[in-house]
């Protein structure tokens, strides 16, 4: 026991924060590892002694982070002759990853999540958990245990979309390593909610990119390609991926609201990759999603549509074919596909998406009127007039009887008038002087050629 | 030309005139007369003028239009620049500093194209007192000037050898060393104020022009650019004080490189640009190792990875040697990080994982400079090498199926059969190359793409290496298989592409000995068809692409195209004959 205590000390002089460069302590890793057995506790899975950890500040709350969350860190590493060879304080900086997901250290994966918000501690990492044979050159020797100092700063779910729509927090990680693609066919039990309230308790099978059929809302969906098989997660949903504005009548929620899912993705089969399939096998296919998206489109779901039509692009996109034949195939198959993207995304006002698609058409058929079209459509909306007014006019060199297109060519012309004119006045305060200087200057020098000067 | 008393009189006038009454033709009229004495030479003149005492409302209100003429001056060299160097800074302390950034940009803007760099090395000190003195918006203005003096500086071509570099003939790099002069007070100023809990928005914008300005100059010039470890170069010195600023500024590597997404994105650049920009930067982060000391050091070598080939896929999407350098290192090094046999065969769904190896394969086959090619093939094999057996046997069946490239494949197959050798060495035994699964790589590598009907000249290093590996499996034994059915299905497959290969051999045997027989007989006549043979010869080219020209094939060597061709189909029916006595002697062994 007083032996225990003894290394105990050692420990403590051993990490704290002055004794960097001390080389007068040096601790092999046996010892080290008996120090630490002593008052600290073995995390890993299996026991193996390879992450001990000995909690010195205790967390505030019992929450713990989930697997794929975003955890904020400030942390020290140094080698077991007390040696520092990285510290997020030096830098100044926390340091965030999403923990459980093998960004990190393995043993930095087992020991946050077993921490609490607030909790510092100390953990001992076997090379096996840490930077293994090779070590890491120039900082850590080969095959070396290491000492972490580890303070969890902040921890919030892992945000599955650039907009923060889908927040998801894993509460059992699946097994293997493969997600449902898009056409998988899944097996789920999902519990949806809304405000405390379960509206929908099922086991469920749908195609994944296809879920809208089932009343399952695009958020659920869109999440399954992150998921393995066993997975059990919470989802939270922001409107846009849940029910819209429109709200369910079904499970009587209403417009614009927050609802969260519990999944349990129980099996999956996926789909094959485009690598998997020859030219025929696409072809055939190619005929059903093109249907599949159009019958979204029909029904207002353009995210959903785009997810059938983005699937065409990623099948014909590499493939090169031979002949002429097929290679004509090929890309009527991607102009059917990157015109319908175009169209949807035009209802989503995502214009830069619009005018990239129509772009890909134009790179191909330079003549393409829907694409021309659409893209002085997404060009207008996004106040680009003159370029708008370009492919609009375009359209009529293509098909001079197409009236749509003359319309909005003088649409065009008003809008760049008003923005003239706005311009004028908006800017006419701030350079007011400016402007009546040059206007003299531009006087001034007509006057003086025109004297001959 | 006004004279001496007129010019008194003139300068005596707008002594007592107020600014507002000030004409346009007056700001013209004093541009002229600055213009006018320097064109005579008389620097010292104008400059006693404009520090004179009892000139300084004249000054003050319209000195910045003699600007232009001075800079003029000062860039061309012609007469001693002193006083108009001396008359600059005076003007850059004395007039308003709105005034003389405007006309300073505007100086910028019409550069002449031969004196960019004079010009900007010029004018970079003037920019920073002015800016220094301005009160408010001078964190756009710092923008806005960073953003002019950047888009003159990629007109200016990027030294190609450290030569060039040395003698910096188009001044890039002393354009880079006083950007980085010009900088560095900015910088210091929102390092000391982040120190402070409360910042300003416009400390925040003043941190946002300069991170645009770090990811700019990542771009252009540092990704055209060669930087090496031995050679502490001016460009290299531009490279770290990027990085460092980076740092200096608060922006952490880590977040920009891994976790863009998750940023904010203050910076408004488009995305491709900022993808170019964050590759540039992870090369001289885990390639030059230029500031990797403050990285941290807990991620694992296998994210790091994965998101560096992101970077690497962007930079191999390129044509230029420059970018394709920086990617074939930046994927070595990332790689090499990494265990061998070790890379999950989940990671081959991620899409940089595929466009990666495709990638290579179209600098393997299509780069016409032999350094790059060569070391494509050293990162490509490094690739394969970092696989575990599940991973390898998906690579492996995808590059068959799609690469459509005789010598790419003649390489994957060889590496089949390496990784079987490897299998079969005790411990290492998978049935992703000793089970049922090495079936379904097997058919794709006993298949020939036309059936009888294949050109056997064009698939020849494919057939050739898919021979050596049948060869390589009936010689060893039977027994390591999991069993029986797979080893006999194995023995069907064999039967079947030889029985093929012997069809499509005797039917090219045919076309090419008829061939031979016509050249000999009239080869005047059928000089037209043998440049046809020839040209389906020169298709057979393997990776290591040989130079010879030999569409203009003279008679003799045409002959020895074709006899050639007959010695490569001897041989491939002698493989064919060894496989199959090979298989008679294992019938003969019992069991």
């Amino acid at each position: 026991m007083r032996h225990n205590d003894m290394l105990f000390m050692v420990l403590i002089l051993l990490t704290h924060k002055q004794m960097t460069t001390d080389q007068d302590l040096p601790m092999d890793s046996q010892s080290a590892t008996a120090m630490f057995a002593a008052k600290g506790l073995d995390v890993t899975p299996n026991k193996d002694q390879g992450v001990i950890k000995i909690v010195k500040c205790p967390g505030l709350g019992a929450e713990q982070p989930m697997i794929g969350d975003r955890v904020t860190v400030h942390y020290t590493g140094k080698l077991l002759t007390g040696k520092t060879f990285d510290c997020s304080r030096d830098r100044k900086e926390p340091f965030c990853f999403n923990v459980g997901r093998g960004q990190v250290l393995k043993a930095w994966d087992i020991c946050v999540l077993s921490m609490q918000k607030g909790e510092a501690c100390t953990l001992l990492c076997k090379p096996d958990y840490a930077y293994g044979p090779p070590g890491n050159p120039d900082k850590i020797p080969p095959n070396s245990s290491v000492i972490f100092e580890m303070e969890l700063v902040n921890f919030e779910g892992e945000l599955l979309t650039d907009d923060s729509g889908i927040m998801r927090r894993i509460k059992v990680k699946g097994d293997g390593y493969t997600n449902p693609n898009d056409g998988a066919s899944v097996d789920v039990h999902l519990e949806g909610r809304c405000a405390g309230r379960l509206f929908d308790c099922r086991d469920v099978s749908f195609i994944v990119g296809e879920a809208e059929d089932r009343g399952i809302p695009l958020g659920v969906d869109r999440a399954m390609d992150k998921m393995q098989r066993g997975e059990h997660c919470v989802l939270y949903l922001k409107p846009k991926y849940a029910f819209g504005s429109e709200g369910s009548a079904v499970y009587k929620i209403g417009p614009d609201e927050d609802v969260v899912y519990e999944v349990i993705l129980k099996d999956f089969q996926r789909a094959k990759e485009s690598w998997e399939m020859d030219l025929k096998e696409k072809l055939e296919i190619f005929v059903g999603v093109k249907h599949k998206g159009n019958q979204y489109f029909k029904a207002g779901r353009y995210l959903q549509a785009v997810i059938q039509y983005q699937r065409i692009v990623s099948w014909f996109e590499m493939e090169c074919g031979t002949g002429l034949e097929q290679q004509k195939k090929i890309q009527e198959c991607l102009l059917t596909a990157h015109l319908n993207l175009a169209l949807c995304f035009l209802r989503l006002k995502e214009f830069s998406q619009v005018v990239d698609n129509c772009n890909k058409v134009i790179e191909c058929d330079e003549s393409n009127e829907k694409a021309l079209y659409r893209r002085g459509e997404a060009r207008l909306l996004r106040n680009e007039f003159n370029l708008a007014r370009a492919d609009f006019q375009q359209v009529l060199l293509v098909n001079p009887s197409n009236r749509a297109a003359r319309a909005q060519i003088s649409i065009c012309q008003t809008k760049i008038k008003e923005h003239h004119e706005q311009d004028k006045r908006t800017y006419a305060n701030m350079f007011k002087k400016f402007a009546e200087r040059d206007a003299k200057v531009c006087c001034n020098s007509k006057l003086l050629s025109r004297k001959g000067l | 030309m006004m004279k001496g008393d007129q010019v008194k009189d003139t300068f005596q006038r707008w002594r007592d005139t107020r600014e507002e009454d000030l004409n346009p033709e007056d700001y013209q009229l004093f541009r002229d007369l600055g213009s006018a004495c320097l064109a005579r030479g008389d620097s010292a003149q104008l400059l006693e003028f404009v520090q004179d005492e009892k000139n300084q409302g004249i000054v003050k209100c319209m000195g910045c239009v003699i600007m232009a003429p001075l800079v003029d001056e000062v860039v061309k060299k012609v007469t001693s620049a002193e006083p108009c160097q001396a008359a600059i800074v005076y003007l850059t302390r004395t007039c308003r500093s709105e005034e003389l950034l405007h006309g300073l940009l505007e100086l910028i803007e019409d550069i002449n194209p031969g004196d960019i760099s004079q010009t900007i090395i010029v004018l970079v000190p003037h920019f920073k007192t002015v800016l220094l003195r301005m009160e408010d918006r001078k964190a756009t203005s710092v923008g806005l000037v960073l953003a002019a003096l950047q888009k003159q500086m990629q007109r200016l071509p990027v030294p190609y050898t450290p030569q060039q570099e040395e003698a910096d003939e188009y001044g890039l790099c002393r354009c880079c060393i006083a950007l980085l002069q010009f900088t560095k007070c900015f910088v210091e100023e929102v390092k000391r104020k982040h120190g402070k809990s409360v910042t300003t928005t416009e400390d925040e914008e003043l941190r946002t022009e300069l991170l645009k300005f770090c990811m700019r100059s990542l771009r252009e010039p540092l990704l055209e650019v060669e930087l090496s470890h031995n050679r502490k170069s001016y460009l290299w010195l531009f490279a770290t004080e990027i990085m460092v600023t980076l740092s200096t500024i608060q922006v952490s590597l880590s977040e920009l490189l891994f976790f863009y997404n998750s940023l904010k994105k203050s910076t408004a650049m488009d995305n491709s640009q900022s993808m170019e920009s964050r590759a540039s930067l992870a090369y001289l982060l885990f390639v030059q190792l230029i500031t990797i000391d403050s990285f941290p050091a807990v991620f694992s070598p296998i994210f790091v990875l994965q998101c560096n080939m992101e970077y690497v896929s962007e930079l191999l999407s390129s044509k230029k040697e420059s970018h394709l350098l920086k990617g074939l290192a930046l994927n070595a090094k990332s790689l090499e990080s990494v265990q061998d046999h070790s890379l999950p065969v989940n990671l081959m769904e991620l899409k940089s994982f595929y466009s990666v190896p495709q990638k290579l394969r179209q600098v393997l086959t299509e780069c016409p400079m032999k350094h790059l090619r060569e070391s494509a093939l050293q990162v490509f094999q490094l690739f394969v090498n970092k696989l575990d057996t599940e991973a390898k046997h998906k690579f492996f069946r995808c590059m068959l199926k799609v690469s459509n490239h005789a010598g790419v494949e003649s390489y994957i197959i060889k590496n089949i059969k390496n990784h079987l050798e490897f299998s079969m060495e005790s411990g290492n035994a998978n049935k992703w190359f000793l089970g049922e699964e090495f079936l379904s790589l097997l058919g794709l590598v006993l298949h020939l793409p036309h059936g009888a009907e294949t050109d056997l000249l064009n698939s020849m290093d494919r057939i050739m290496e898919s021979l050596n590996l049948l060869r390589y499996l009936l010689i060893r034994d039977k027994n390591l298989w999991s069993n029986r059915d797979v080893w006999e299905e194995l023995g069907r497959m064999k039967d079947e592409y030889l029985k093929m290969l012997r069809v499509c051999l005797s039917i090219s045997r045919a076309y090419y000995s008829a061939e031979l027989k016509a050249l000999k007989e009239d080869q005047k006549l059928k000089a037209k068809e043998a440049r046809e043979a020839a040209r389906s010869i020169r298709l057979s080219k393997s990776i290591k692409a040989k130079h010879e020209e030999v569409s203009d094939m003279s008679p003799e060597v045409q002959h020895q195209v074709l006899q050639s061709a007959l010695v490569t189909f001897d041989l491939m029916e002698s493989l064919i004959v060894r496989i199959e006595e090979i298989t008679e002697e294992k019938l003969k062994i019992p069991n």
